[in-house]
């Protein structure tokens, strides 16, 4: 599986390489940390009981600078897949993060929880999947909008 | 931790000395990653044998070991021996959580068009998802804290650990059902998306995101670029529907003291 997307990754980077020059890989950290940087300032101006972490609002800043073109993508192109390629590794210690509530997870009450998770896991993904294509089907019907979303993907694959 | 310090065993200390530094939670992440990554390449890729599950896996045990034969608690060998390197590692989740603008940015073409359709689908989609998950939990013989600290765990953890505390769940049981959801979806996506015939690029985005958070999303982007971007604004936009939807729905369920 790694492989495959390795080769996805890699063919990208083909595809996009004779038409763009990207940023030195301290400058795309640069923008990262910027972007970070300014993120936690505006996380803690959100009140208690309306959280939104600094990632998210990092992922949104980032997001719009590059919708705006005021960041092009091959400034942080690199660094950033780099991170999302490194994403199950840095989740190792959220997963390990566990040993501190394993008293949660011990006796009946546990395995209940643990079984109640599993099944919320596939029901969140099964039902929004269904869901989308269920609202993309009625957009078909009623609206007659054409959905060539499907024909792109095999362009990557 | 400084107060609790005078509290320490002899033992306590004398592992802190050792153990303490960062780098042995670094090297222990790495370690069992790649023995993680060893498995899956004999296993043939066999589920189970993720190296992120196996490094969880492998991880905690390690750890508990360690409180065996040391005699301390588990939660004492996490917070001051593994967690001084962890959180190093955890950090970078940050830059690599807002790194998903870039996938999103490349299939703006779909964003710009479908984004009605995909907000209204993670609205829906969720609202129906919550009636299962609470169902489901009932007859699994969970009671009300229980169910509530489940409903919000679509959320990022920090949301969705601050909405549990809101609706009188127990956060730390929602962190652990954030941390599970997307060490699942990591191991099982491809499998369940074979078997639920889930063939639809930018609905199996939007679950991957809603099931597996960014985690998910990276596994999503492994199928595909749709899948990848509808992912990353799944993570985004399920954690304010989230906020939006799960409080209503639990008081309308009367799970809410």
């Amino acid at each position: 599986m790694a492989d495959k997307a390795k080769d996805v990754q890699s063919k990208d980077a083909e595809e996009k390489k004779p038409e763009t020059k990207e940023a030195p890989i301290l400058i795309q950290m640069g923008i990262f940390a910027a972007v970070l940087f300014v993120s936690s300032l505006i996380s803690p101006l959100f009140p208690k009981s309306f959280p939104v972490p600094t990632p998210v609002i990092g992922l949104i800043i980032l997001y719009f600078l590059l919708t705006l073109h005021i960041v092009k993508v091959e400034w942080v192109d690199k660094f950033g897949t780099f991170m999302i390629g490194f994403i199950a590794f840095l989740f190792v210690p959220s997963g390990i993060q566990l040993t501190a509530s394993l008293d949660i997870l011990a006796g009946l009450n546990g395995v209940k929880l643990i079984i109640a998770i599993i099944l919320a896991t596939v029901i969140l993904l099964v039902v929004v999947a269904y869901t989308t294509s269920f609202i993309f089907w009625i957009d078909k019907k009623v609206f007659h909008r054409e959905i060539k979303a499907s024909e792109n993907v095999e362009d990557h694959k | 931790m400084t107060a609790a310090a005078t509290n320490f065993t002899a033992t306590q200390l004398m592992l802190i000395k050792f153990l303490g530094t960062p780098i042995f939670g670094i090297c222990l992440s790495i370690l069992v990653f790649l023995l993680g990554q060893w498995l899956f390449k004999i296993g043939k890729g066999f589920f189970l044998f993720q190296p992120l599950f196996v490094g969880m896996v492998l991880g905690i045990f390690v750890l508990w070991c360690i409180a065996q034969i040391f005699k301390v608690t588990p939660a004492f060998v996490f917070t001051s021996l593994y967690w001084p390197g962890g959180n190093i590692l955890f950090w970078f989740l940050n830059p690599a959580t807002i790194a998903f603008a870039i996938p999103l940015y490349k299939r703006n073409d779909i964003v710009k068009k479908y984004w009605f359709e995909i907000f209204i689908s993670l609205i829906i989609g969720l609202i129906i998802s919550l009636f299962l998950i609470f169902y489901v939990s009932k007859a699994l013989g969970l009671n009300n804290p229980a169910i509530a600290s489940l409903l919000p765990q679509a959320a990022t953890t920090v949301i969705a650990m601050a909405i549990s505390g809101a609706i009188g769940g127990t956060p730390a049981v929602t962190a652990m059902a954030c941390i599970l959801n997307a060490v699942l979806i990591y191991a099982l996506a491809n499998w369940l998306l074979k078997i639920f015939r889930l063939k639809e690029p930018i609905g199996a985005g939007l679950g991957l995101g809603t099931a597996g958070h960014t985690v998910g999303s990276a596994k999503a982007l492994q199928l595909g670029s749709i899948q990848g971007a509808m992912a990353a604004i799944a993570v985004v936009i399920i954690s304010i529907v989230v906020d939006l939807v799960v409080p209503t729905f639990a008081q309308l369920m009367g799970i809410m003291k």
